[in-house]
């Protein structure tokens, strides 16, 4: 009888999941069928691995953007995972709701703005170089240091400081403050000193957390693209905005070599997401 | 002197928290601050009122509106009945069905765009708003099941089967007793799908090919180098929607704040 | 009002092998309370389910004044539910979480505002029609849970362990409230608990529930003072059971040695004296339990366990006793 309204598991996901695999699965489909060459526009029905060739040329530009990319992700990732662990086990031992409403205030800023936001901060012309400058610290604007639209990516990794270490401190903190009894107190009552809680008994709680956390981090920059286009250089580009240059170049040919960057930022960028799932899975 | 470093400590984090309010107000309201004055002298409205009497602006942003409106009201429908039963059944290939749902969550939109780019322009939605509204759900969607599905998991079916005892139709049902029950997290989802959606960049580009213009596009467009009073307007009216959600839904938001993150 | 009548069902589970219920059949008459008693995932939810309808049966019929009611909508059955837990809604008030079910079968709000104003008279708890379900004591928020099942003057009212989660006392109170409003409205009634007691103090019959089966079904006296098989037997509290053999007194059957005797522990005697008909054996436990105590004696490598008022002689652990079974009130079971 119940069966009768309420609706067998699969009928019920079938709008979602009919949607999420037309259009994901389409998009991916024309993607590699446009990174094997397979361009209808311009005639070319022929399936050759060239734009794969091009693209993984030993002297080519992805190379140099994948390394600009592994270094900006890991750097993001690292410091802000470190940053977030110590801002979290702070939090911890203040109870109270605000600091985690505080946190939560990050996401009032899309990582859009929060880089147009450390345009406007840091820039040679910025708040903070004039505030320099008025402290007699520099006399023109080109001697401000350059930290934006900078060759090491030093702005695009303090965006995604200002936007991962909130998501990260409160994934850290919701772990410690679901125990009800508090570990640490008990250890604190066996003996242990204010070090050795945090290396034997707060660190191994959080870390499973917290890697699964950091991983989805390193895909999510590694993958995005607004961010290293608003606050990068022309050379070297993060991958992303490399793959779009390529997809948007007038030559169509180029589009091909741009959907071959993009299927390899995916793959990685999979494969990271599996291993970060594994490691949530191992916390239950 | 413990407690000073702990108060320094917390105003430090909630300056930095509010500082980038302060910063565009302070760059969208006055004039003529050159270098290398530190602070505003001149205060105006006249920067913020042209850009938002600028027609682009204002197309764009009830465009964005009305895109991000849509995308919600979707997600939502797409969202309830699969995460109903995510939420409260064991069946076989559950474990499956999350997976598909997870996918889009890490796919970047970057290598759905372009995908969906070459397919919409063949089948006529490149540029269109259908277009657009279709490439938002791919990341809005598996945040709403994911909302949802969570709060069909704390939901005690028993509430279901009074209200059918007690001679209440299916749609009474669901309209009168899982509806309400559910309804703060219904809400929240609706407000967060409408706001990923509100800031999509990239998918926004890709799709709408530069006839559908929406605030993140002319933000971004005008960051690569316009003069930095207009930047700062811009930016106000584009995070004004996320302050204000986010002033209102605060509470519920240490249940569901993480789920969000990312895509955002 | 209504009588009841199930018959035959059967229900298995996908994926068990074990049946939840193996040809159930129970009738009610009108307004009756029939308590069903026994351990827990023994298929009293199931038969619940089965009889609202959130279930289907395997085979058998469900019948409210002999016509089957398998066939009408769940929400159409007039069968109301109430549970350990109330499920109030918690975003109504009192007035309308009871007239709930008065509005969603479309009556006017008059009548739900004076028929909410009855039930809460009837329950006692008069004037709280504006509280919100948060603010009510677990005893308050049964009460209304009753109150909203019965505003609809259901068929078939089906109680599943109501008061399991209350402490005594509410729960004592609210075993005569049910119990008279149930009398009061005339409301047949199944009431579902795992405690002896309350099923005792409440019902009109109780059925014994085993593994899906009623192996016991009377008059809640005439099960506990004379249970008929060894499986009742022990349901109702006996724990001492002799062969014919092993009784002390000859009753008068020959044959007695195949046939199986039990006596209730309140009517076997500890003495320290031997009298006529009196068996020695040695006190291995002994428990003070205010009103009463429990002695197990060891009678030849056999246990008999005693329940004596208070007050009592107290014998010491290991101590020698004489063991009087009153001969009037041992009862035959059937194996």
């Amino acid at each position: 009888m119940r069966d009768k309204f309420i609706f067998s598991s699969w009928i019920s996901l079938a709008p979602a999941l009919t949607i999420i695999m037309v259009l994901l699965g389409a998009s991916l489909l024309y993607a590699g069928a446009e990174s094997l060459g397979y361009v209808s526009v311009i005639g070319q029905n022929e399936i050759s691995f060239d734009a794969y060739r091009a693209a993984l040329d030993l002297n080519s530009e992805f190379w140099v953007s994948l390394g600009f990319s592994l270094w900006v992700s890991i750097a993001s990732t690292l410091i802000s995972s470190a940053v977030a662990l110590a801002l979290a086990v702070w939090l911890s031992e203040r109870r109270g709701n605000t600091d985690t409403l505080a946190l939560n205030w990050n996401l009032a800023f899309p990582h859009l703005v929060w880089s147009v936001a450390l345009l406007l901060f840091l820039s040679q012309s910025g708040l903070f170089s004039r505030w320099a400058a008025s402290l007699g610290l520099i006399s023109t604007p080109a001697e401000f240091p350059v930290l934006v639209r900078d060759r090491f990516g030093i702005g695009i990794i303090l965006s995604y400081l200002g936007k991962e270490i909130p998501f990260l401190s409160i994934t850290i903190l919701s772990v410690l403050r679901s125990q009800a009894v508090g570990y640490d107190v008990v250890a604190e009552n066996l003996g242990a000193s204010r070090w050795q809680r945090l290396r034997y008994v707060t660190i191994p709680q959080v870390m499973p957390a917290l890697i699964a956390g950091a991983l989805l981090v390193f895909g999510f920059i590694f993958s995005s693209y607004e961010v290293p286009a608003l606050l990068g250089v022309g050379y070297p580009k993060a991958l992303p905005a490399l793959a779009l240059r390529f997809f948007l170049d007038p030559d169509l040919r180029a589009r091909s070599e741009g959907m071959v960057i993009s299927l390899i930022i995916t793959l990685i960028v999979l494969i990271v997401a599996v291993i970060s799932l594994r490691m949530g899975e191992r916390k239950e | 002197m413990k407690q000073g470093f702990t108060y320094l400590f917390r105003f430090l984090l909630y300056l930095i928290l509010i500082a980038p309010l302060l910063l565009f107000a302070a760059y969208a309201f006055s004039t003529r601050w050159f270098f290398p004055q530190p602070f505003p002298i001149e205060w105006t409205v006249g920067t913020f009122q042209r850009v938002v009497h600028d027609s682009q602006t204002l197309s764009s942003m009830v465009q964005g509106v009305g895109i991000a409106f849509l995308v919600s009201v979707l997600s939502l429908l797409l969202a309830l009945p699969a995460a109903r039963v995510l939420g409260l059944r064991k069946f076989r290939g559950r474990q499956l069905a999350w997976l598909l749902i997870f996918i889009p969550s890490i796919v970047p939109p970057l290598a759905v765009g372009m995908g969906l780019n070459i397919l919409f322009l063949r089948i006529g939605l490149a540029g269109t708003i259908t277009g657009v509204v279709l490439a938002h759900i791919i990341p809005t969607l598996p945040y709403t099941i994911f909302t949802l599905s969570s709060a069909f998991a704390r939901f005690d079916e028993n509430y279901e089967f009074q209200a059918l005892a007690l001679g209440a139709s299916p749609l009474q049902i669901f309209l009168k007793v899982t509806l309400r029950m559910i309804t703060p997290s219904l809400v929240v989802a609706a407000l967060f799908a409408f706001l990923i959606s509100w800031s999509q960049y990239l998918l926004t580009l890709l799709i709408g090919g530069g006839q559908i213009i929406t605030l993140p596009i002319l933000l971004f467009s005008a960051a690569s180098g316009g003069n930095p009073a207009t930047i700062a307007a811009l930016s106000l009216l584009f995070v004004a929607p996320p302050v204000l959600v986010l002033a209102f839904t605060a509470r519920s938001l240490n249940q569901h704040g993480n789920e969000i993150r990312e895509q955002y | 009002m209504t009588t009841v009548n199930i018959i035959s069902l059967n229900k298995t589970y996908p994926n068990q092998s074990l049946p939840v219920l193996k040809d159930f059949s129970l009738s009610l008459n009108d307004g009756e309370m029939v308590a069903l008693l026994g351990p827990s995932g023994m298929g009293k939810s199931t038969l619940l389910k089965l009889i609202t309808g959130i279930e289907r049966p395997d085979s058998g019929d469900i019948q409210f004044d002999s016509s089957s009611i398998l066939n009408v909508d769940p929400n159409k059955r007039g069968a109301v539910l109430m549970f350990q837990k109330s499920y109030l809604f918690p975003f109504l008030n009192v007035e309308d979480n009871i007239g709930f079910g008065l509005k969603v079968q479309g009556a006017s709000s008059e009548t739900i505002h004076t028929e909410v104003k009855r039930m809460l008279n009837l329950i006692g708890l008069p004037g709280i029609e504006k509280r919100k379900p948060g603010q009510l004591s677990g005893g308050e928020g049964q009460r209304v849970a009753l109150a909203r099942a019965l505003v609809t003057n259901p068929k078939l009212l089906l109680l599943d362990e109501p008061l399991s989660s209350l402490d005594t006392t509410v729960r004592m109170n609210l075993q005569e409230a049910i119990r008279n409003i149930q009398r009061e409205l005339g409301v047949t009634t199944i009431f579902v608990t795992h405690d002896l007691g309350e099923a005792m103090a409440m019902s009109d019959r109780m059925a014994l529930l085993l593994n899906g089966e009623i192996v016991a079904l009377d008059k809640p006296e005439n099960l506990f003072h004379r249970p008929r098989s060894l499986a009742a037997a022990r349901f109702m509290g006996v724990s001492t059971f002799l062969s014919g053999s092993q009784l002390p007194v000859k009753k008068d059957v020959c044959s007695s040695s195949e046939k199986m005797f039990a006596i209730r522990p309140e009517h076997i005697r500890i003495q320290k004296e031997a009298c006529k008909d009196s068996t020695p054996g040695v006190v291995s436990d002994c428990v003070f339990r205010g009103e009463y105590i429990e002695y197990q004696v060891n009678i030849n490598e056999m246990i008999v366990r005693a329940r004596m008022p208070m007050p009592a002689p107290m014998f010491t652990h290991g101590e020698q006793v004489y063991v009087k079974f009153a001969e009037e009130y041992l009862f035959e079971v059937e194996n």
